[in-house]
Parts: structure tokens; sequence; C-alpha cells
């Protein structure tokens, strides 16, 4: 834990003591003092019908989402040893409900769930995908509501309804809740990206365009921190697709090459009576339902050019849903801050309870001494100020500035540029070497008082590093 | 040829837009009308970003006349209509006029050249130069009249302008989704300008559930109320087909039905002129009439201030009505009160000074001292009806003055119960002299005749008790000894009876004061009582008297008010008769537009 996060910690026990005679707040300080200790959750948040479900189960590697049977619950999916299921309810004690894994999909026994109103569920399941995080495919209501979606998670993948709808304009919207304030938690993941160019085969290379694009626009960037073209679909499809599936796209994809394209024309084409192979209609429906008519052309496309086997095939899936670039994304972005996010968000929340219900002004002056005394609040600050242009730096720094104060990865390698596999003295060398360098800026009297400013910050930064790296 | 009938609407329609000095709705119906004097059929394809409008639109006229792509979006409206040879013009804004109907100029191009200028980067910003983009190709359906409109995305500004000129909406939404909140919205925006609309529903290559996105988007515009024929096509293999030359392609795209439909709206402009104006113009007459409805109920300025006042007035009125009744209440209350603490108070003086009389004639004699006494009284009872008075005049002001702070609400003029009358009244007021000065009783005297007499009288006992004891010493009856008996019986005799002479002229005198000053007593309360009544009257005149005023002056005011209002309410009813003229005019005209066309009605036809 790191030392903001125990900081933050303490601050939490000391609320508490304060506000141990009101249930209520000391029920909410309890919960965000689990949640500090607990994994980064990050909320999939999109459009109905964008996908947020698929795209939770591509991520976590395995078709868990939606749960069969849970109707518009807001659903929590952590790593565990062994599948369980626990449901919270508004008015009685969380409950234990059986679950086990079924034909690759969760099962749950429902029958035992009386009372009041599940308020979520949380399922645990033995998947590396899903370490260090917890996914949470919101309530439709909740996700309607952007502050009560900033209370339930630390970090927001905003999907879009599809790859060109990215809109800094409905993307604004989000700048209403508290943990998007400045863009710093959220990742942008454009959605049903299979769909582009009307289902070409270049359809997710075009997507890709427009996330980078989206990426150079800078309106975009004190919105979310990434914008990744991401086909939760044909993601799922390249973790979940088994043999028999690979097989039978395999005899599709050697079926004569005119025939087959008139039949890959359309989606009613490929399951009409008239299709040239002799296979039962519910496969190709199920094949068609699995991939998506853009995921058939790419995976007989593959095919054909020789990923034949299981493996390849799949992992040729994965590479060009964008669901690597996501995960990506995800790491740097957000995990690799999980504990700055987790603190941000148990911050906000004893932030909020000051202003409704102030009891000690202690403790918010202790809050404000935490929130000033981060370092990593400061960068994070400064990063989106770089962003927005309220601090300028001459040109040639900037992107160096946006790098050590660890807008690119927070690791001493990611933030120095050098590869992760690095020399841990040359790194020392490279990092004392910055930190000379931006004394020598931040002394510099020919910057403004704001960019000299900045350059303390950096010069913070760098020593930072140099300290960390006396420590390990 | 005769003038159609929607033609007459229309014009009345402008008319009375001008008339009621609202070019705002007189300038699209007048665009109308120069739009319908062409004959032409404009179809208007809407629709949000990326959902195919632009394919769409290629398809229908089977070339590359938009700009399509992922990566771009179309700046401004492209009109498509009919020429015998291609061409095509861009019609730009003069850079600094801006881009919004500033003096444009119109620039001749290749057909080829649209696509790529009607194509920009999705995040271009200020490529509002272009206003519009007019292409004419050789199509058939083209020749028939009808003019193809493609446009930017639908929350691009001048959209609706465009839809304000459109005979049909072709509402474009991918079959990939339903139809969400957001088109839901679109539909019905349009749908108030244009009436005849079609939802097509693209990309069903790609989209295996189709049917079921086409059948909840029937659902949810049947929902909302619009009727709409839904079209599902495929872009894409439409214009795959003309290469495969494939009719099972060309069914399954969906353009048949479409292409169909559009030839119906070419072949029946008359129906589709009629309906598309009485859109129009019902939405520029609720426009008039709403204003109209609601100035209607607005009242005359001055009369609402006039009413409040009134009614302030009344409430004023009733008040001022509670506190002078209270005000009298409290004066009589006062008074009696007034009345009671005088009389004990005068009580209690004159008794004190009778008790001091009691004392006075314990000791003294009356026969000489009655002089002084009667001085005595005569002050003290001045005295004591004095200080009566002053009290009584202090309770006066004091009342008075009570009754004055109750009225400083009322701003009342004052001069009311000051004290000069009433100096007036109490200088008259002499009580003392009313009663008169003590008279001096009659007193019995004691005179030295009746005092020898006495003596006597007393000196016979003595002499006979003496000179009898003394005869049995053998001395006379007549004897020294009986003769100094005699003369001490006499004395005793007589200064008993001077004695008790004196108690008897001490009584007389003490009932003679006790007369007096009861007498007084009954005088002083009585010109006490009548001033405390003539004190009372003139306060209660005083009271009633500022009342009156007061009630006047808000009568006053009340009858000012409700003259302003009357005016006013007879204002309000010329123009409430004015205003339902002018609606009763546009409900004329209205029911003309309704006479125009039926509503119309979705098919609800699905392709085989």
């Amino acid at each position: 834990m790191s030392e903001l996060l125990s900081r933050v910690g303490a601050l939490l026990a000391r609320a508490t003591e304060v506000y141990r005679h009101d249930p209520r707040a000391a029920g909410w300080l309890g919960r965000h003092t689990a949640a500090l200790a607990g994994p980064l959750r990050i909320a999939v948040v999109g459009p109905p019908g964008a996908g947020a479900s698929t795209l939770i189960s591509a991520l976590v590697g395995e078709a868990v989402a939606p749960l069969p049977d849970c109707p518009m619950w807001t659903t929590w999916y952590v790593a565990g040893s062994t599948p369980s299921a626990t449901a919270h309810l508004a008015d009685s004690p969380p409950r234990r409900l059986p679950a086990e894994r079924r034909v690759g999909r969760p099962w749950l026994d429902l029958s035992g769930l009386t009372g009041g109103p599940v308020e979520k569920l949380t399922l645990e399941w033995p998947v590396r995908g899903l370490r260090g995080m917890a996914l949470i495919d919101l309530a439709p209501d909740v996700a309607a509501d952007p502050r009560r979606a900033a209370a339930e998670a630390d970090a927001v993948i905003h999907l879009t309804a599809g790859p060109t709808a990215a809109d800094p304009r409905t993307l604004r919207a989000l700048g209403d809740s508290p943990i998007a304030a400045t863009g710093l938690s959220t990742v942008v993941a454009l959605g049903r990206a299979d769909e582009a160019g009307g289902g070409r085969i270049d359809a997710l290379t075009v997507a890709k365009q427009l996330a980078r694009q989206h990426r150079r626009d800078p309106r975009m960037w004190t919105l979310c921190q990434d914008v990744v073209a991401v086909s939760g679909l044909l993601g799922l499809a390249g973790r979940t697709l088994s043999e028999d599936e690979v097989a039978a796209l395999g005899a599709i994809a050697l079926a004569p090459r005119a025939e087959l394209d008139v039949h890959l024309l359309s989606a009613d084409r490929f399951t009409a009576a008239d299709f040239p192979l002799q296979q039962p209609v519910r496969l190709r429906r199920l094949l068609l339902d699995r991939l998506g008519l853009f995921g058939l052309r790419l995976c007989t496309t593959l095919i054909r050019q020789g990923f034949t086997s299981h493996a390849a095939l799949c992992a040729q899936l994965v590479a060009r849903s964008g669901l690597v670039e996501l995960r990506d994304a995800i790491t740097r972005s957000l995990t690799d801050r999980a504990d700055v996010l987790r603190a941000r968000t148990a911050l906000h929340a004893l932030h909020a309870l000051l202003r409704n219900e102030p009891a000690d002004p202690g403790l918010a002056a202790e809050l404000d001494r935490v929130v000033a005394g981060a370092h990593e609040f400061t960068e994070l600050r400064l990063l989106a100020a770089l962003h927005t242009g309220q601090v300028e730096l001459p040109d040639e720094i900037t992107e160096e500035a946006h790098r050590l104060l660890g807008g690119a990865g927070s690791t001493t390698a990611e933030r120095l540029g050098l590869p992760d596999d690095t020399d841990p003295a040359e790194l020392r060398a490279v990092a004392a070497g910055q930190l000379r360098r931006w004394q020598w800026f931040a002394a510099d009297d020919e910057w403004t008082n704001s960019s000299r400013r900045a350059a303390d910050v950096v010069v913070r930064s760098c020593s930072t590093l140099l300290a960390a790296d006396v420590r390990w | 040829m005769t003038v159609p009938r929607w033609l007459d609407v229309l014009d009345a329609t402008i008319g009375v837009c001008s008339t009621h000095r609202r070019p705002d709705l007189a300038a699209p119906l007048e665009r109308k009308r120069a739009a319908l004097a062409e004959r032409t059929v404009r179809v208007v394809v809407v629709g949000q970003q990326n959902q195919g409008k632009s394919q769409l639109v290629n398809a229908l006229v089977e070339a590359k006349v938009c700009g399509v792509g992922d990566h771009v979006t179309t700046p401004a409206p492209v009109v498509i209509g009919h020429a015998s040879t291609p061409t095509a013009a861009l019609v730009q804004a003069e850079p600094d006029r801006g881009p919004r109907r500033g003096p444009s100029r119109r620039r001749r191009v290749g057909v080829e050249d649209v696509a790529n200028r009607t194509s920009v980067g999705l995040n271009a910003v200020g490529a509002g130069e272009l206003v519009q983009a007019e292409v004419g190709i050789p199509r058939p359906l083209l020749a028939e009249g009808l003019v193809l409109v493609d446009t930017p995305a639908a929350d691009h500004a001048r959209v609706l302008d465009v839809v304000a000129e459109a005979d049909a909406v072709l509402l474009v939404s991918a079959a990939t989704h339903e139809l969400s909140t957001a088109e839901l919205e679109i539909v019905e925006r349009v749908h108030r300008l244009c009436p005849t609309i079609a939802l097509v529903l693209t990309k069903i290559d790609i989209a295996p559930r189709w049917r079921r996105v086409a059948d909840r988007n029937r659902a949810r515009l049947a929902a909302a109320g619009i009727a709409a024929d839904v079209f599902p096509v495929s872009a894409t293999l439409r214009l795959t087909a003309p290469g495969a030359r494939d009719q099972a392609l060309a069914t399954e795209s969906g353009f048949g039905d479409l292409t169909a439909y559009l030839w119906e709206l070419a072949a029946r402009p008359e129906a589709l002129v009629a309906r598309s104006v009485r859109a129009m113009a019902t939405a520029a007459l609720d426009q008039l009439a709403d204003p109209l409805r609601r100035s209607a109920v607005v009242p005359v300025a001055g009369t609402a201030d006039a009413i409040a006042r009134w009614h302030a007035a009344q409430q004023r009125l009733e008040l001022l009505r509670r506190d002078a009744v209270s005000w009298q209440t409290t004066l009589t209350d006062d008074i009696t009160d007034l009345m009671a603490d005088i009389e004990f108070d005068l009580r209690d003086r004159t008794r004190r000074i009778l008790r001091e009389v009691d004392r006075y004639f314990d000791g003294a004699d009356p026969q000489q001292d009655w002089p002084d006494f009667a001085d005595w009284l005569d002050s003290k009872l001045s005295e004591a009806a004095g200080t009566n008075l002053d009290w009584l005049m202090d309770r006066f002001d004091w009342i008075g003055g009570r009754i004055r702070r109750d009225r400083l609400a009322y701003e009342a003029p004052a001069a009311l119960t000051d004290g000069e009358g009433l100096r007036a009244i109490a200088d008259r007021f002499a009580p003392v002299e009313a009663t008169g000065y003590p008279e001096r009783p009659t007193m019995e005297r004691f005179t030295p005749s009746q005092k020898l007499f006495v003596g006597l009288r007393g000196s016979y006992g003595g002499i006979l008790m003496f000179g009898l004891a003394t005869s049995l010493a053998g001395w006379p009856l007549i004897n020294a000894v009986s003769l100094g008996a005699g003369a001490l019986f006499a004395a005793k005799t007589v200064h008993d009876e001077s004695g008790a002479r004196l108690r008897r002229r001490q009584a007389t005198a003490k009932a003679a004061a006790q007369r007096h000053v009861d007498d007084f007593f009954l005088s002083v309360s009585k010109e006490t009582k009548d001033l405390v009544r003539r004190w009372h009257r003139s306060a209660r005149d005083q009271i009633e008297h500022t009342a009156t005023h007061l009630r006047d002056g808000i009568v006053a005011d009340a009858a000012s008010a409700k003259q302003v209002v009357d005016e006013g309410a007879a204002e309000q009813q010329q123009r409430t008769a004015r205003i339902s003229a002018q609606l009763e005019q546009l409900a004329r005209i209205q029911s003309a537009v309704a006479a125009l066309a039926p509503s119309p009605a979705a098919r609800h036809r699905l392709p085989a």
C-alpha cells in the first residue's frame, strides 16, 4: 500500500471515529474504507445496447456477463478462488447464493433469494483477467445517473454505441460526474468496432484510425485518458471459440470463394437454406451470433491466410478486436494508478460527507492537508492543466514533462521513457540527469511563474523517482 | 387550369401571418410556396451521424454523389435533382458574411467533386462555408420530379430548415440498434414540420436481428403516435447488385419497396403538397394562435393594480370598522374604570378629612374654634377636590394618548382629545363654591343666669343634707357647714353641666361638619361625573369623527380603484372580442387547412 493510501486510510479511520454515532455516515465510511483495501472498481458505462456486458465478458475472457436470470441488477465481477455469488439486499444482510460454472457460463441458484430488492450482486469468478480490479456492469437506472455511477466506482470505461459515436459533446455529459471531472479516471472505448464501414473487411482498421483521430483531438484530452476502438463481440469470440466452432469455420472458409462471398453478403444469406455446405442452420445462426457478419468474413479470410489452428485464429481475433489495446489502456491509465484513483474516490466521498454533515472542523483541515500534500494529485492536476492549456511549457519539452509526470505510465522506466528491462543503475543516472535539467528549467528567469511552478512539480516527480529507486 | 385549393389556403395563411406581423412565420411558408411552384417532390433524408444517409442516397440514385465513410460526415445539404446531362454546383457563403442565409455564390463543379467536397472529417470545425451542394443527374425517378436531399447529422443547425421545405422525409436509422430516445425526438420534431415520414432501416446486411429491430421500431413509432412506413434496406447489397446483376440480391436489398414508395410519392405530388401544406400551415397557425390565446387572459395594464388597490381598500375599511368599535369599547371601559376610581379617591379623601374632624372636636370647643375650623375644613376640601381633579385630568390625558396611539396607524388628523377644551371645562368646575363655606351650627350657650340657676339648684341638696346632719347636733339647719357644703355642691353641679354642654356642642359641630362634607362629596362627585361624561361624549364624538374621516378617504380610494377596474373590464371585453374575432379567422383558415388532406396513415408493408 502506498504512502498516500495509508494516509487516506488513517484519515478515514479518524472520520469513522468522529461519525461513530451516525449509523448512515459510519456505514458510508465503512464501505469506502473497505473499498480502499479492495480491488480497483471499474464501471463499464454505455447506452443500452452498446454491449457493456459483452465487453465485460471479453475482458474477463469468459462469457460471464450478463448473468442469466439476473434482471437489471448492478453486478460486480471480481476474481475469486471458486465461483461464488453474493447478493446485497437493500434491507437485509448480504446473502451467499449457490453458484457454479456450467458450460463455461456462470449458473446461479436464485430460488432462495427472497426479501427486499437486490442492490447489487457480486460474482467471484476464478479467472486471471480480473486480477486487481472489479468490473462493474451497472444497472440501467444507475448507469443513467452519472453521480450514482460515480459513487459505485473508482474509474469508468465509457463505451460508445458505435465506432463513430464518440462525440466530445456527448462525452462531456460524463464531466458531471465527480470521478470523471477531469477525465482522469476515464477510458473511452469506441464500441462495436466491427460495424465500422458497414462491416467491410477493413472495419477494425477503420475503427482504430477513428480512435487515433479522437486521441489526437485536443477536446478529448480533458474528457478521458485514452480512446480505444474495441469490438467486444470479436474479443469474446477470440477468447471463447471452441475447437468445434473453429472447425466449422474452417469448413466454411474452404468452400469455393465465389460461392462463399455471395453468402457472406448479408446475414440473411448466411443463414439461408441454399448454403453450399451441409451445415445445419442452427450452427450457422450460432456462428453468426458469436461472430457477427464481419467476424465471419474476418475468420474466413484469416483461415484462408493460414491461421487455421484454433490457437492462431483466436489470437488473431483477440489481437484485431482491440481488446489488447483496451487492456493496455486500462493497465496504463487505471490499474497502474489504482492507489491514486482509490484514494481519490475515498477523499471525494469524505469531502461530500463533510460538506453535507459537517462534524469536526479539524477533520476538514486534515482532509485539505492530505489532498494538498499528495504529490500524486499535484501531478494529475498538472497533467490536466497541461492538456487543457492552462499551463504552457515550451513545445519541445511538453511531451517530456507529460511522460515524467506519469502521463504515459507510472513505472520508473515508463516515466523516463526507457524500455522496461533497463538496468537500475542506468535508470538512476537518467533520472538524476532529468532532475538536474528540470531544476535548471525551474530556475529559468525567462519562464512565466506558472511554467516555473510546473517545472518544480516535475523536479519533485524526478526526485521521487530517485528516492523510490533508492528504496528498492 | 384552376388554381389548386392548397394554394388558396397557403396564401391565406401567409396573409394572416403578415397581418399578425410575424414575418418569421411567413418566410418559410413563402419559401414553401416558391418550392411548390417548382412542381417537384422534395424528399429529405434525415438521421443521426453515420446511420448511412449518404450511402442510402447514393444507392437510390446508383451513383457516388455524396461522400461516405466512417471518417467523414456531411457538412451541408446535398440536393439531387434531374438533369439531362450530369451537372453540379456548390453554393458557398461569402466568407466574410457568415455561413447562414447570407449572400452566397454558386460555383460549377464536376459531379465527382461533390462527393469530395461534401465529406469532411468527423471533428472538423469551421467547415460551414459550404451552404449547399446541387447535383443534377439523369435518372428516371428524378425525371419524374423527385428531388432527393442528403443532410448533415440531425443535430446540425440547418437540418430543420431543410426539413421545413420537404414534401416527404426519410428517417434513416441503422438496423444494428433500435430507435434511440434521441432518434425518436428527431422523428417527433420532423413530424411537426412534415407529416409524410418513412423510416428507412439501413445496414440490414450486417444486422442478423434486423427483423426484430424493425418490429420494435414500428411499435415505438406507433406508441409515439406517428404513422410511418418502415423500409429495411441494405445499401451495400444494392450497390453490389448492379455489378452482380443479381435479381435476388436487388430484392433482398429492400430497395425495390423503397423505390416503389418514392415513385408513388413522385406520382402524387398534389396529395403530398396538400399534406405538407396542411402540416406547415397548421404549425404556423398554432404559433399565431398561441400568443393570442395567452394575451386574451392577460388583464389590461393597470387593471391588476387597481383591483389590488380596491381589495386593499376593502380590507382597510373592514379593519377600520373593527378598530373604531374597539376604540369605543376601550374608551367606555376606561371611562367606567375612571368613574369608579375617581369616586373612590374622593370618598377616601373626604373620609380622611372627617376622621381628622372627629379627632379635632374631641378636644376643641366649637363655640370658640369654629371659625378656625371652618377655614381649615374649607381649605382641606378644596385641596382634595383639586387633587382629585388633577388626577382626573391626568387620566383623561392618558386615555386620550392611548386612543391617539391606536389611531396612529391610520395617520388620522391630530387635534382630537387635546387638553384645551377639557381645561376650559375644568376651569368652570368649582365644587367648593357649589357647596359653600361650612355653616356654623346653632349651639346652646351656658349663660351666667343659667349657671346661677343651676348652682342654686345644686346647692339646695348640699344645704339640706348637711343642715339636717348638723341639726342632730343641735345646730340650726342653716349654719356655716351646710352653707359651705351647699356652695361646694353648687360649684360641682355647674361644672358638670358645662362639661355636658361642651360635649353636646362638639357632637353638633361634628354632625355639622359631616353634613358639610357629605354635601361637598355629593356635589363634587356629581360635578366630576358630569365632567367625565362630557369628556367621554366629546372623546366619543371625536373618535367617531376620525373614523368617519378615515372611512371617507378609504371609500374614495376604493371608488377610484373600482372605476379603473370597470373601465379595464370594458377594455378587456373589447380586446377579448377582438382576439376571439382573430382566433375565429384563424380557425376558419385552420378548417380550410384541415380539409386539404386526410392524415397520412402508414400501410405497414413488409417486403417479401
